[in-house]
């Protein structure tokens, strides 16, 4: 241990302590802006200097260890006059002086610019601004950059490259023309990016954010010749209530539901359920592979990030991805085929919008060979947007129930929202359709948590079934190339985001691992509570596949509910 | 008082035929004899920072590992600094016995040098002579018979001041962006791929070489208790006769290294630069000093690398002042924010001084506090020097620069 004294308290520290954790043991927080805990330090920002006996220079807390016998002053004068101006120069070179674009701002809410400005006690900014004239970047489907607005904190650059793996950003030149861009300044849509939104969590301004839908669907919904139903995913109903002041962890799926409806939806269907379709189609494909010595493992297919990476990334292995659609496209699929012809309306008259954890699915509904199951996917934080204009009460609404026909879901499919989840549904299915007995215990906890990879083994009649389940895209790197190694597995759940859904680049900001474990926490307590537990035993699905699919795997549920993909490579 | 010829000794030989007689006798040695060697002689990295030489290889040498690694500095990119390339112009094969003993004396096998780019000239020289080293044997396995082996690589700069910082310069030789790492860990500890390295100036390694020709005590009676030896100045600005001089410390006052080396001013002298443009500037009342790292410090300045930068009446002191500030502000390798932005605005509103003929006395507490800001925050050597120059002209013409509106 060593010994320190940090603004007159002593305390002992565990060697190797940075002053900026050592001061948190002593109840003192020093503002950062370029630090985050998940990521390498970058020492960029400079806002977290102390003053430490004996140096001459002030000393990055995030960056510095504490050494035996140091003092260090958090709050000097000296101390306070350096981070100020230091916030007074980044500002300045921050478009517009900020001053106009808070109230257009996609973070205007949460900013960690204004958040640091009331930390510091900023109330005079002594420079004019300085523009820096770049364009913004919408070549992406899922999401915008503006350069403007960005200050150079590499937060995304270090996000995408150490948690993702991928490195689409890159500073480029120097001096006053150093910025932080793409691979040759080609945009984000024309690269290897997947449009996870990871970035977006990490931006501390609104440099990054998603392609807005929302205006599209509020057209439609005012449209009288327009149809439109809705579709949300388990993971927006265990983070929704946070854009609304609550803290993570609340279960906000009735008054989502009764929202979405006062907003004018036609028909709130749950995503829910065609996740419980994918696990009958997804199932059915993995006994068909295991049977019938198919292209093995198989890997699920529900994350588009992942798709998109595993496009560029590992072409060779496309065979191994399940043919399954994800449960937003096979929903909207559905909604246009199975429901229109229930209800008679005509499919060209229907709107289907889904509400997602998630970027990456804009990119996914308009993948060519997609085209019209889906038309607009919506964020969380869109949805959000959209209640506050309408000021509804979300917090204290009524909840209200899915409507009927695609409204139904087990526990199996709410898991899907957190890593793991995709493989404890499909295992409940596939081990009481091989065995005809209930997975014992039901719970499968070994796929559960928050361990970037895990694995699992399950006796299933005479085979044992060989599992894994990867997160975040590093992770999932580090299993493919397990497997291109040679390793052996049966099926492997792939999640694009850290977390899985519920740390989807979509989700309400701030969105770290402290909240995504209170999201998980949330979503597993929400399984307990459903009647039903397991895909199969959904009374929605069976009754789909009685009237109109027929079995799964059928020529028609192939032709509704199943795509193929593209090599892309580098 | 003339020069004291140590380094430039045998500027005038011919190499042709130079074979290594330094290494020869310093390969018989105890590793550990030769860092004491370097200790005894006092000799300090001529780089800028002036880290003790002997100090340094000695933590170096006793770093784990097989695989380490001896950096040669030879980026020289500081204003008003030329000594380097004479050095690589003139003595190649010394500067590269300078190389090779000391990664023998920290047991490193693989050498870089780091030539700055524009430096069409030196690169080629030293080329040439790395080539002549190859094929005489003096560099590959086994050298002189001995059991060590050694390979010296030759690495073009990537053109940015900031690469001459020794993380920088790392950074760049494993071809990443040339942007300081954090410190620590040192690149003695951690360098070049992550393996104990030692980087040194051009300067200090050919005297190091010089020093185990001529003993360490030698070198140790030269110059003062606390800077001993010579240095190299580079000389420059309105002086008659410009150039690279060798002055024994202590030895000469900064106004006579100008008068006998520089033949005078070529006009009334208003100040001097000591150590380039990332130290503060002498009035013509200091100078009367004698050339040493402390008697340089005392006065509130430094000796930098040994570029001395006279300046005479009759510039514009704002675009002399916007002439430095345009050189930082384009050269931050912008990681940081205070050396970045911090750079951009001083020099933006140096540029508005111009155009409005003078300060105010609000853009002059402006410009010092964003100063001070950058001196005590800054991320690496280049952004917090980055102010020395100016503020001190600041600080010592406040009444002429305000007077000016
Ligand atoms: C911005 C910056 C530029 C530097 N440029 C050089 C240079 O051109 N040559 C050099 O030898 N050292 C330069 N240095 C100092 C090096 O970081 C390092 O201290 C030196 O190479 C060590 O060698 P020495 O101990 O022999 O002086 C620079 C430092 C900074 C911060
Ligand atoms: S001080 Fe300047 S050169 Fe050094 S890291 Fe910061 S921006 Fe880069």
């Amino acid at each position: 241990m060593i010994n320190v004294t940090i603004d007159g308290q002593k305390l002992q520290v565990p060697e190797g302590t940075t002053i900026l954790n050592a001061a948190k043991m002593a109840h003192i927080k020093i503002p950062t802006l370029c630090y985050s805990e998940e990521l390498s330090i970058y020492g960029g920002c400079r806002i977290c200097v102390v003053e430490v006996e004996n140096e001459r220079l002030l000393q990055p807390s995030c960056a510095v260890a504490v050494k035996e016998g140091m003092v260090v002053k958090t709050h000097t004068p000296k101390v306070r006059e350096v981070r100020k101006t230091i916030f007074e120069l980044m500002i300045a070179s921050h478009d517009l002086g900020c001053k106009l674009n808070c109230l257009t701002c996609s973070r205007g809410d949460n900013c960690d610019l204004q958040r640091l400005a009331q930390e510091l006690g900023i109330r005079e900014i002594r420079l004019n601004a300085l523009d820096k004239n770049m364009s913004n970047d919408y070549s992406s489907y899922s999401i915008v950059r503006e350069p403007n607005k960005c200050i150079s904190c590499h937060r995304c650059v270090r996000r995408c490259e150490e948690i993702q793996g991928i490195g689409i950003f890159t500073k480029a030149n120097r001096g006053p023309a150093a910025v932080i861009t793409t691979f040759k300044n080609k945009g984000m849509g024309n690269l290897e990016c997947v449009n996870c939104g990871q970035c977006i969590h990490a931006c501390p301004t609104g440099a990054l954010h998603e392609v807005y839908h929302y205006e599209n669907v509020w057209d439609a919904l005012h449209d009288p010749t327009k149809h439109v139903v809705v579709q949300t995913a388990p993971a927006v109903r265990v983070a929704l209530a946070e854009a609304f002041g609550e803290k993570p962890g609340r279960i906000f799926t009735e008054q989502m539901v009764a929202a979405l409806k006062r907003l004018g939806f036609d028909k709130v269907f749950d995503t829910d359920f065609s996740a419980d379709l994918t696990i009958m189609e997804e199932g059915t494909e993995l006994l068909g592979r295991i049977q019938n010595g198919g292209t093995l493992p198989m890997l699920t297919s529900c994350s588009p990030g992942w798709i998109k990476f595993i496009e560029h990334f590992y072409p060779e292995f496309l065979d191994n991805i399940s043919s399954c659609k994800s449960p937003q496209q096979m929903l909207g699929a559905l909604v246009k085929s199975y429901y229109a012809e229930k209800n008679n309306i005509p499919k060209e008259d229907i709107v289907v919008v889904s509400i997602m954890p998630c970027t990456a699915k804009k990119y996914e509904a308009r993948r060519p060979e997609m085209t019209g199951d889906v038309d607009y996917a919506l964020t969380t934080r869109e949805l959000a947007m959209m209640i506050k204009e309408v000021g509804i009460d979300v917090l204290n609404l009524e909840g209200e129930d899915y409507d009927k026909l695609m409204g139904s879901s087990s526990g199996a499919a709410v898991i899907f929202g957190a890593t793991g989840g995709v493989m404890e549904a499909a295992l409940r299915t596939v081990y009481e359709i091989l065995t005809g007995e209930e997975l014992p215990g039901i719970d499968f906890t070994p796929v559960r948590g928050i361990e970037g990879i895990k694995e699992a083994e399950v006796k299933v009649g005479d085979l044992t079934l060989k599992a894994a389940v990867a997160h975040g895209l590093s992770n999932v790197r580090r299993l493919m190339n397990m497997i291109r190694d040679g390793k052996e597995y049966h099926f492997i759940e792939m999640m694009a985001c850290p977390g899985g859904c519920i740390g989807g680049g979509g989700q309400p900001i701030p969105t770290d691992m402290e909240v995504v474990k209170k999201r998980m926490e949330a979503i597993y307590e929400s399984d307990l509570a459903h009647g039903y537990r397991k895909s199969h035993e959904n009374p929605e699905v069976q009754q789909l596949y009685d009237e109109y699919l027929g079995k799964p795997g059928s020529h028609k549920a192939h032709k509704l509910l199943h795509t193929h993909y593209t090599p892309r490579g580098l | 008082m003339g020069e004291t010829l140590f380094l430039k000794r045998k500027v005038s030989e011919d190499y042709s035929h130079y074979d290594f007689p330094i290494l020869k006798k310093v390969i018989k040695m105890r590793r550990e004899d030769v860092i004491a060697e370097i200790k005894a002689s006092g000799l300090k990295g001529r780089g800028g920072a002036g880290f003790p030489t002997g100090l340094k290889w000695e933590l170096a040498l006793k770093e784990p590992g097989d695989e380490k690694y001896i950096i040669c500095n030879a980026d020289e990119g500081e204003p008003g600094t030329f000594k380097d390339r004479f050095l690589l112009e003139n003595t190649p094969l010394q500067v590269m016995e300078g190389i090779i003993i000391a990664g023998y004396a920290i047991g490193a096998n693989k050498g870089y040098i780091y030539i700055r780019g524009e430096y069409a000239k030196a690169i080629n020289i030293f080329q040439d002579a790395i080539n002549h080293a190859k094929e005489e044997k003096l560099i590959g396995d086994s050298i002189l018979d001995s059991d060590f082996s050694f390979d010296l690589q030759l690495v073009k700069g990537g053109g940015a001041y900031v690469c001459g910082d020794e993380t920088s310069l790392i950074n760049s030789i494993e071809g990443n962006r040339g942007i300081s790492r954090i410190t620590p860990p040192y690149p003695i500890q951690n360098g070049l791929y992550g393996k104990p390295s030692v980087v040194n100036n051009v300067e200090t390694l050919t005297a190091a070489a010089e020093i185990l020709a001529q003993g360490g005590k030698t070198y140790a009676n030269l110059g003062t208790d606390k800077s001993k030896g010579t240095k190299l100045v580079c000389l420059s600005g309105d002086v008659k006769e410009p150039g690279v001089y060798e002055v024994e410390f202590g030895a000469m006052t900064l106004r006579e290294i100008i008068d006998e080396f520089g033949k005078g001013t070529t006009g009334e002298l208003k100040f001097v630069i000591p150590g380039g443009v990332s130290t503060a500037i002498l009035t013509d009342d200091q100078l009367d000093i004698p050339y040493t790292y402390e008697d340089i410090a005392n006065v509130g300045s430094g000796l930098g690398s040994g570029a001395v930068v006279v300046v005479s009446e009759g510039h514009d002191l704002l675009e002399l002042l916007q002439n430095v500030s345009r050189f930082f502000m384009d050269e931050t390798c912008g990681t940081c924010f205070p050396c970045r932005e911090g750079n951009r605005r001083v020099y933006h509103l140096l540029k508005e001084a111009v155009n409005k003929g003078g300060f105010t006395s609000d853009d002059m507490k402006l410009i010092k506090d964003i100063g001070k800001t950058i001196y005590l925050a800054a991320r690496c050597g280049l952004g917090q020097t980055s102010m020395c120059f100016i503020g001190s002209v600041l600080e010592k013409y406040t009444d002429e620069l305000l007077a000016r509106r």
